[in-house]
């Protein structure tokens, strides 16, 4: 099974290394292979190297892909981390 | 994807190495090089515009601006109206010579930006093809490590967490370079090359599961990393799996693409306590050995057939 989906970035931080490594811990749980598109640049999102150098900041655009057995649970899973904005408030601690 | 150069990105970034000069308005320099072809107007300045690649940079020499001078008023504002209702995105005119003053003229109001070098045509042709050639080369990102093992590019792949950033730790610490972790740019400079690059946004950093980000430079010093290499092999890491077939003897050589690029492939199968770095470093002397015309494997082989006196399968053999 394969999916795509656009996520917009809504922490106000962005994607840096927190939430980044919990986007990893959450992909690495699953089978399918997950990738995510910034611009003209592709990554593995169960790379946390990958994700930090997207250097996605608040209100990017993201698509992720999903294909393998578990890719239904694993876009949800991913989607929500989106949507809970990584357990970060709007002010932004660090 | 598809990127264009920019004539100001191309004379402002050049302006010294290629010694340019600007002949037209500052607002012609919005135009854009589509593709890495470099020619010379040729028949064109006669008007004959039958297959005129007017996509291309064309540059005038010596020859062009003679002929240029040597038309008629008439002639020469004839054939240079038809020449720039083309949408030429780059004029140069090389040896420091100048353009004729109409040429100026209607490139400003058609948008063509005329540019001007005091190198020689044939060097200035050599260099902005090299040049266009290396900005418009095919590139990709591969998710990997590339290292340089003595000499030899190796691009380790295979999954996440399978271990590609702890086997070039452990290269690094026994004196070969890092170039890339995680995300490798790779582009084709030329045919049948590729480059590795190591990326700015990263630099030397790589994550080792359990411990975090490191910084590669910093712990190991300069002499540990290096910003680009060209790739000569791909060995990819699998898990153990007993029903996967590995290579036993060496004596075929599996290859995989990158770019439309064959490079040679080793498979490798790993298991706990597997020491990966040792056997990096015999994948990269054996390919040396190989570049070297030495094939152990088909050696080995061609040793044993002679022990076993099977001299006419030999024959077949070493084509």
């Amino acid at each position: 099974m394969q999916l795509e989906k656009k996520i917009k970035v809504v922490n106000r931080l962005g994607l840096h290394a927190r939430p980044a490594a919990l986007l990893v811990q959450t992909t690495n749980r699953f089978n399918s292979e997950i990738t995510i598109r910034k611009d003209d640049m592709e990554i593995n999102a169960k790379s946390i190297m990958g994700i930090m150098m997207l250097a996605a900041g608040y209100g990017s655009t993201l698509v992720i892909r999903v294909s393998g057995n578990d890719a239904d649970t694993a876009m949800k899973a991913v989607q929500e981390l989106f949507v809970r904005k990584f357990d970060e408030d709007d002010e932004g601690e660090e | 994807m598809e990127k264009n150069l920019k004539v100001s990105e191309l004379f402002n970034t050049q302006k010294e190495n290629f010694k340019l000069r600007l002949f037209t308005q500052e607002h012609t320099l919005q135009s854009e090089i589509i593709n890495n072809e470099v020619s010379r107007p040729g028949l064109v300045l006669c008007g004959f515009t039958k297959l005129f690649a007017y996509d291309r940079t064309l540059i005038f020499g010596e020859t062009e601006i003679v002929y240029l001078e040597n038309l008629t008023e008439e002639e020469l504002k004839n054939n240079i109206e038809i020449m720039c209702s083309f949408d030429i995105p780059c004029m140069v005119i090389s040896k420091g010579l100048e353009p004729p003053k109409m040429l100026i003229e209607v490139a400003n109001r058609c948008g063509h930006p005329i540019l001007g070098t005091t190198l020689g045509t044939q060097k200035f042709h050599r260099l902005l093809a090299s040049y266009l050639e290396q900005y418009f080369a095919p590139q990709t990102f591969i998710h990997g490590t590339l290292a340089d093992v003595y000499g030899v590019g190796l691009l380790y792949t295979g999954p996440s967490g399978i271990g590609k950033s702890e086997c070039v730790l452990d290269l690094v610490e026994r004196g070969h370079r890092l170039v890339c972790d995680d995300v490798v740019q790779i582009i084709r400079p030329r045919e049948n090359i590729l480059v590795g690059m190591m990326n700015p946004k990263l630099s030397y950093h790589m994550e080792i599961r359990g411990l975090g980000i490191i910084d590669i430079c910093r712990l190991f010093g300069i002499r540990a990393v290096r910003a680009q290499k060209s790739i000569e092999m791909v060995v990819q890491l699998t898990r153990w799996q007993d029903d996967l077939e590995f290579e036993r003897t060496g004596l075929s050589d599996r290859t995989t693409k990158i770019l439309d690029v064959e490079l040679p492939l080793v498979q490798l199968p790993l298991v706990p306590g597997k020491n990966i770095t040792v056997i990096s470093e015999v994948i990269a002397m054996n390919y040396l050995l190989k570049q070297g015309g030495y094939h152990t494997a088909k050696e080995f082989n061609r040793r044993l057939l002679e022990e076993m006196d099977q001299k006419h399968y030999i024959d077949g053999l070493s084509e």
